[in-house]
């Protein structure tokens, strides 16, 4: 059930995101923050499909991956105008998830995570291996900027954020959620209440992974660049470990994660070698003495005052 | 009168076992039939057989005078074949409400809505209307076979296969879940078909009995019948003797 705390609280973290490049007026900050808000959309949408329905998919990345680089192919080489990679993008990741639902999900067991994983690496090969087409290593340089004030990027970036969020968070709230978290709970049971299982879980792959596309073409149209680290493991592992520490199967946790995560890993940098150190001592003491994660369950302790 | 379930022919290998061995029967509308037979007898896997979670290798099922042949296990609940399973599996970390509202949300009786009122009263219907809001990881076992069959009910089943619904429960929860099974019958006309161990009940409930040992039918018939059947005597006690007679009241278990 949604509380008038809920949505209040909603609001006032839209009104930190809107005011932090404001506050501090630097476009290193709003650099950062981007990047930020990227992670955010895919950590959500990670934890929109495998949250919910505890099908881990170890290959996020190449949801990332497939938008970043239609971005790319579409502006780069085909001069589109770079709005459409907003439209593009997602279109192209769910195409790569019915590639790799329609095969793996109608499967119990651990073939759709071992899939995601696998293909997302033969994907950042590929990218290699067909260098006349996508750079290999260097990747596709110089994407054009959609808006050409990175604040006003920045704005554009949380717009979409939030709506994205709003979007899998009314899903996760209504019948779909229910039935996404009861085929977590046990999938012959759900069979056995007669839910088609494999529908929902492959209709939840696309939407997760048209917002994972499009997270991956704004980050593109930020960096102004596309290279085959869009596709790797450690991206998909960096945005699973943003999940657990935001707080699995909420949607805003995570968002939450991937922007502490993001935010410390800045911040640390005047640590310069210790910084990894202390980074991996602050993931192991929040897994360790928070195995639920951090965001999701401290808000779940502090509404339950508001009720 | 027509059949509400006519199975034919049915086989289902394991490799070299011969789980069921052409198994043929039929079910008529408004009967509770029971399934007998020792452990391995092949009952649960006719049970799979007959929902779609395992693919029969020959024979043809007819349920409501349409074929089951090639549906998966959520096409068969909507026709109307509804079944629990013999170790309870309720959905983790969620409430006994979510946990029947998901059932409510199966193509045949979906309504547009939240389907509160229905499974509210399928909670009184089963006794667990005041659990409503746990979380069925706490709940006792007997509660959780209870929530299984509320689960089924939600599907509004034609027939209903109850697999071994009295097993893990105590003796003072038996007849409770035994008299819900009674009235599920009685005064809601639901066709039953159960596997069950415990005899006594078992016996008290059911109309009709198919026999099974080693994947086939031995026997079929009356609770009377079928224990005074040499086969089946043959099949719990070795060897039948003269001496050995089982009174359908007292129970094998």
């Amino acid at each position: 059930m949604i509380l008038k705390a809920d949505w209040i609280a909603a609001l006032l973290a839209v009104a930190v995101l809107a005011a932090i490049p404001l506050v501090f007026r630097s476009s290193y900050i709003i650099g950062i923050m981007t990047v930020a808000l990227c992670y955010g959309m895919w950590a959500a949408s990670w934890d929109f499909m495998s949250g919910l329905t505890g099908r881990e998919n170890f290959g996020h990345s190449l949801f990332i991956g497939a938008g970043a680089y239609t971005a790319g192919f579409l502006n780069v080489n085909f001069g589109f105008n770079p709005w459409w990679s907003l439209l593009a993008a997602p279109f192209v990741a769910v195409l790569f998830s019915l590639l790799m639902g329609f095969p793996t999900l109608r499967l119990r067991g651990p073939y759709f995570a071992l899939a995601m994983l696998s293909a997302s690496a033969v994907m950042q090969n590929l990218t290699i291996i067909f260098s006349t087409y996508t750079g290999g290593q260097d990747g596709l340089n110089g994407l054009f900027p959609i808006l050409d004030s990175t604040l006003a990027y920045y704005y554009l970036t949380l717009g979409i954020l939030v709506a994205s969020a709003a979007l899998l968070k009314f899903i996760a709230n209504s019948s779909w959620g229910l039935i996404l978290r009861a085929i977590r709970g046990d999938e012959a049971t759900c069979q056995a209440a007669g839910i088609n299982v494999t529908f929902y879980k492959i209709a939840s792959l696309m939407i997760s992974a048209a917002i994972a596309g499009l997270g991956g073409a704004l980050y593109a149209h930020y960096q102004l660049q596309v290279g085959p680290d869009l596709f790797t493991v450690v991206l998909s592992i960096n945005i699973i470990i943003m999940v657990y520490v935001g707080g699995m199967g909420s949607i805003y946790g995570p968002i939450g994660g991937a922007l502490f995560l993001n935010v410390l890993t800045e911040t640390l940098r005047g640590l310069s070698e210790f910084r990894l150190w202390v980074y991996t001592v602050v993931l192991v003491f929040i897994l360790f003495f928070l195995p639920q994660g951090a965001i999701a369950p401290l808000w779940r302790r502090i509404r339950v005052a508001f009720r | 009168m027509n059949a509400l379930l006519q199975v034919t022919g049915l086989n289902k290998r394991f490799g070299g076992l011969h789980a069921v061995k052409e198994v043929s029967f039929a079910l008529q509308p408004g009967s509770i039939t029971g399934v007998l037979g020792p452990n391995g007898a092949g009952k649960t896997t006719m049970f799979n057989l007959l929902t779609g979670f395992i693919r029969p290798d020959a024979g043809t099922v007819l349920f409501d005078g349409q074929s089951l042949t090639g549906l998966a296990p959520h096409q068969i609940v909507n026709r109307g074949l509804a079944r629990t399973f013999q170790l309870a599996r309720p959905f983790a970390g969620m409430t006994v409400t979510e946990n029947i509202e998901v059932a409510c949300l199966a193509p045949r009786v979906r309504q547009s809505g939240k389907p509160r009122e229905r499974v509210r009263a399928l909670l009184d219907q089963v006794g667990l209307g005041g659990q409503a809001e746990f979380e069925v990881d706490v709940l006792p076992y007997g509660d959780l076979r209870r929530l299984e069959i509320a689960r089924a009910l939600a599907t509004k089943p034609k027939l209903l296969l109850l697999d071994e619904p009295f097993a893990g429960l105590g003796a003072a929860e038996v007849g409770p879940l035994s008299d819900l099974i009674r009235r599920l019958h009685k005064s809601e006309g639901l066709t039953i078909f159960l596997i069950e161990h415990k005899l006594r009940e078992f016996m008290q409930l059911v109309q009709e009995i198919i026999a099974m040992d080693f994947g086939e039918i031995i026997a079929l018939g009356t609770p009377t019948e079928i224990v005074q059947h040499p086969r089946v005597i043959e099949a719990y006690l070795g060897t039948a003797q003269n001496d050995v007679s089982l009174d359908p009241g007292a129970g094998l278990a």
